[in-house]
């Protein structure tokens, strides 16, 4: 492998794992607010 | 990161109705930033920064390589004095800080052992080493991963943010001892070449994109940190709300 070849790895791996965190993030949040949505709306539906 | 549940009421939950359900504007800016940042030190880094003299177009890893590393150590300071604070106050805010801060140090770790690697085995021919530096980044990597075990799989909150507080805190001794483990031991790593006593010995011309980038990822680091911080809120939120609903009943 040519130097610009370990660039490309070095620069292509740190890329993938902070996109892959966010992503990760992102759906870890959305499934949060689902989840508290669910329970906040079954609670108000209860008190009703 | 598994579901932790809070055993007391948590005042910093997001309002019923509004429950953090989008980024703040302070989080939009940061990430705004961050990509703009990052993408104007790379380029200078990767395009217009001229070759190393000794090794050549592949010390253009350094550009990622030591800002991770250093955007790594400041990540695991805020544990490290949100750890302090949580065990001085026992308030669930500074937990949320150093758990969500830990995660990031993490993943900046993990960059660091990768790209260090590659850079390894392009000038040194092999990809791991036991180098003292080395070794110690992947102590420092495998207590910030057990340190978020811990919190992930501890069966009572309270007490996992507790003996998560304390292995935060003993594990961040692991940083100083990095940064001086190449004046102490004869290292296959080269010495410090930023953060040294006489000031940085890599040209200035090379300083630029480096600072650039280091710049870029605190403001991706911040970014990423009021977003987890955000996600830590949400459960809280759920943790009170099924909390009010047991005692109802």
């Amino acid at each position: 492998m040519g130097s610009w070849g370990f660039i490309g790895l070095a620069y292509g791996l740190g890329s993938v794992a902070l996109l892959l965190y966010l992503i990760l993030l992102k759906r870890r949040l959305r499934g949060a607010q689902d989840e508290l949505a669910a329970l906040e709306g079954d609670g108000g539906r209860r008190a009703r | 990161m598994g579901e932790r549940t809070v055993a007391a009421s948590v005042p910093w939950a997001p309002e019923r109705g509004r429950a953090g359900a989008r980024p703040s504007l302070a989080a939009k800016v940061l990430g705004a930033a961050a990509v703009l940042v990052l993408a104007t030190g790379l380029y200078l880094g990767l395009a217009v920064v001229p070759p190393d003299a000794v090794q050549g177009e592949v010390q253009r890893i350094m550009y990622l390589h030591v800002p991770s590393i250093v955007t790594a150590y400041l990540a695991f300071f805020v544990v490290f004095c949100s750890s302090v604070l949580y065990l001085w106050k026992r308030d669930l805010r500074f937990d949320a800080v150093a758990v969500s801060s830990a995660e990031i140090g993490v993943v900046l770790t993990g960059i660091t052992l990768a790209t260090g690697s590659i850079w390894g085995k392009s000038t040194w021919g092999v990809w791991w080493t036991w180098d003292a530096r080395l070794t110690l980044t992947a102590i420092l990597f495998t207590i910030y991963v057990g340190y978020l075990m811990l919190r992930a799989f501890a069966e009572e909150p309270q007490a996992g943010a507790r003996y998560g507080a304390v292995l935060a805190i003993i594990g961040f001794l692991d940083i100083p001892l990095n940064h001086l483990a190449v004046q102490w031991w004869r290292t296959l790593h080269q010495p410090s070449s930023i953060l040294r006593p006489g000031g940085p010995s890599v040209a200035s011309v090379m300083l630029v994109p480096l600072a650039i980038n280091f710049a870029g990822l605190i403001l991706l680091s911040a970014y990423l940190l009021l977003e987890r911080i955000r996600l830590e809120r949400i459960r809280h939120r759920a943790a009170e709300t099924r909390l009010k609903r047991g005692r109802r009943g």
